[in-house]
């Protein structure tokens, strides 16, 4: 379940270079200089046509060629050739790239070679398939939902690996958007298992940003289910005769049971979390953008900023967007004056870190978010 | 990037360059990739790799060159933009960081400072009043002492940073940096600003492309001899 080099620059005794032990893979660095160009001019041959190599050859060729460069993109080429030709089964390369991460947690090659094998997987997994390769347990839903959770650990894992590992963390969202198609109970999820590792990585920028981009989505997503339920409506209002009663009576169940996602309660535990997170740990900047971030969404109605963007640049049905506009500042006007009291808490939040706060770069920041507090809020 | 290879931000840019100097631009080339370039802007400011990805310097030089060659920087919120990059240099080196908390590196002198001849134009063209017309709006001298004290190694060369080795992207990147920096405008509005002696002055580079500004006019003008190809079989 992970490899890794073994610092050996000669070999003292006559024995292998490969060790073994608790299912952890160890090859002595001796060895490389010799096995490395080896086996990188075997595949060239082959590809060059000059050196024909079976499946099964290839197969083990491109996998102690990964282990050891993983960025050699013609590699994980062959592979996915195997793939497509059905001689090897997409999951050996869920693994491979998987164990390849272990030592190299940033490989661009090999997260983009991953995303083609899910691509691949996804396919499968929307064709009427039999028995496909044994792979085939579950019923496609909760394949898909076991492939989601087996990437959330790998992003897990590379993320801990290397800090603010880009490649894992858009992986993670790909992977969201993709194929777990950003319903709430994922996003959810996602909030809350992601929320002790924030805590223990306080400038990791990215592992952030996921946050938001969670919390984003959230948003994203009541404002349009809003929508939904609104366009129904009219549609009923204006057509009582061609109420398509399942439909709309199942549209709105989903919109009810998804609007007790209650985005202001959100929305307010992550500035709680900031807060505290700021406390405990002085002079992150991280931090700080974080928060910005966060009370922008939930002082400034998320759906009236984030749809007004959406209608400049998109050029939305605006008709059915200003019908979601009012839903969602209803909806929002009905919640507890929560607005009003964010800000204050902020300011006193702000200033109290500004009396008692040792660290020059916390009050450096402190104090750029106070003016920032005072611009964009104007209050 | 490659046929079956990944989709990203930077093979935008990379199109749009080469097909903005070759004259091979058609109305349905880029249909629809200054808008999903916009898609690429988050709330940070900054633009990622694709849409929904956090704010990477790269990503982001990347799409606002593209978009400049595509002459639709209005559709993104450039003033978020500004205030991101100009956060991006750092306090204590000069010089940039790639994304909010991280290192500062070298090649960053370029992805990043380079931003802001690029902001320079596109607000100059909506009039503003209070743009410079003698910096750019990032701390130019602080840029040239991290690259000159701490980015050049003793053999020769240009790194990220004190400690890592030598390559030829970050001397290139440092050097292409180190240009912007030394020159703001063009023209009758040309103004140096050279750390150190005046041997230190780079030849100037061109903030789209990144290759010498005539070289970019004698590839323009090469090009247009030749018509836009079709599609059409001949």
């Amino acid at each position: 379940d992970e490899i890794g080099l073994i610092p050996c620059p000669e070999a003292r005794y006559n024995r292998s270079p490969i060790v073994l032990i608790e299912n952890k893979l160890g090859v002595e660095s001796w060895c490389v200089k010799f096995l490395l160009p080896y086996v990188h001019n075997k595949l060239l041959l082959y590809r060059q046509r000059k050196q024909w190599l079976n499946k099964d050859e290839l197969i083990d060729i491109t996998c102690t060629l990964l282990l050891l460069n993983p960025d050699f993109t013609t590699a994980w080429n062959v592979r996915k050739e195997l793939i497509l030709s059905g001689t090897l089964n997409p999951l050996k390369d869920l693994h491979l790239g998987k164990l390849a991460l272990t030592k190299f947690p940033k490989s661009p090659e090999t997260w983009i070679h991953r995303r083609w094998v899910l691509q691949q997987l996804i396919q499968e997994n929307s064709l009427p398939s039999l028995a496909t390769k044994g792979n085939l347990g579950a019923a496609p839903v909760e394949r898909i939902h076991r492939l989601v959770q087996e990437e959330m650990n790998v992003c897990s894992e590379a993320a801990g690996r290397y800090p603010s590992n880009y490649n894992a963390w858009s992986h993670r969202i790909w992977v969201l958007q993709h194929l777990a198609k950003l319903t709430v109970k994922v996003l959810l999820d996602e909030l809350s298992s992601t929320k002790y590792w924030v805590s223990m990585h306080v400038s990791d920028h990215s592992g952030f940003h996921y946050r938001q981009f969670l919390l984003n989505s959230l948003i994203h997503r009541t404002v349009t289910d809003n929508n939904i339920l609104v366009q129904n409506q009219m549609v009923n209002e204006q057509n009582p005769s061609l109420q398509k009663e399942e439909e709309s009576a199942g549209t709105e169940a989903v919109c009810a049971e998804e609007q007790s996602v209650d985005l202001p309660r959100r929305l307010d535990e992550e500035m709680e979390l900031c807060s505290e997170l700021i406390d405990n740990y002085p002079g992150h900047e991280t931090l700080w953008c974080h928060s910005d971030e966060s009370l922008n969404n939930s002082h400034h109605s998320p759906a009236i900023s984030h749809m007004a963007q959406a209608m400049d640049v998109d050029g939305l049905n605006e008709s059915s967007s200003k019908q979601g506009y009012i839903q969602e500042t209803k909806r929002l006007k009905r919640a507890p004056v929560q607005d009003s009291l964010g800000p204050e808490m902020e300011y006193r939040f702000v200033d109290k870190v500004l009396s008692t706060c040792r660290d020059v770069d916390q009050a450096r920041f402190a104090t750029a978010y106070r003016k920032w507090l005072v611009t964009f809020l104007g209050q | 990037m490659h046929v079956g290879g990944e989709v990203d931000v930077r093979s935008a840019y990379c199109a749009a360059s080469v097909a903005s100097l070759t004259n091979i631009m058609t109305p349905t080339l880029f249909a629809g990739t200054a808008e999903w370039i916009a898609r690429c802007q988050n709330w940070e400011g900054g633009i990622g790799g694709v849409p929904g990805m956090e704010a990477h310097g790269g990503y982001t030089f990347c799409g606002v060159a593209a978009l400049v060659i595509l002459k639709q920087e209005h559709l993104l919120n450039l003033r978020s933009l500004l205030r991101w990059v100009t956060g991006r240099q750092m306090r204590f080196e000069g010089g940039f960081q790639g994304r909010c908390n991280k290192l500062v590196d070298g090649c960053y002198s370029f992805w990043q400072a380079g931003l802001l001849p690029l902001l320079h134009r596109a607000l100059h063209a909506r009039g503003d009043p209070a743009l410079s017309m003698a910096h750019w709006m990032f701390d130019q001298l602080a840029l040239q002492e991290y690259i000159l004290l701490c980015c050049q190694c003793p053999a020769g060369g240009l790194l990220d940073k004190p400690g890592k080795s030598r390559d030829f992207y970050h001397t290139c990147y440092c050097l292409s940096g180190l240009a912007i920096a030394q020159h703001f405008g063009s023209g009758d509005l040309h103004n140096e600003v050279v750390l150190g002696i005046p041997e230190n002055c780079l030849q100037a580079t061109h903030p789209v492309y990144n290759i010498a500004p005539e070289k970019v006019a004698r590839a323009v003008m090469h090009f247009l001899q030749y018509p836009v190809p079709s599609l059409d079989p001949a």
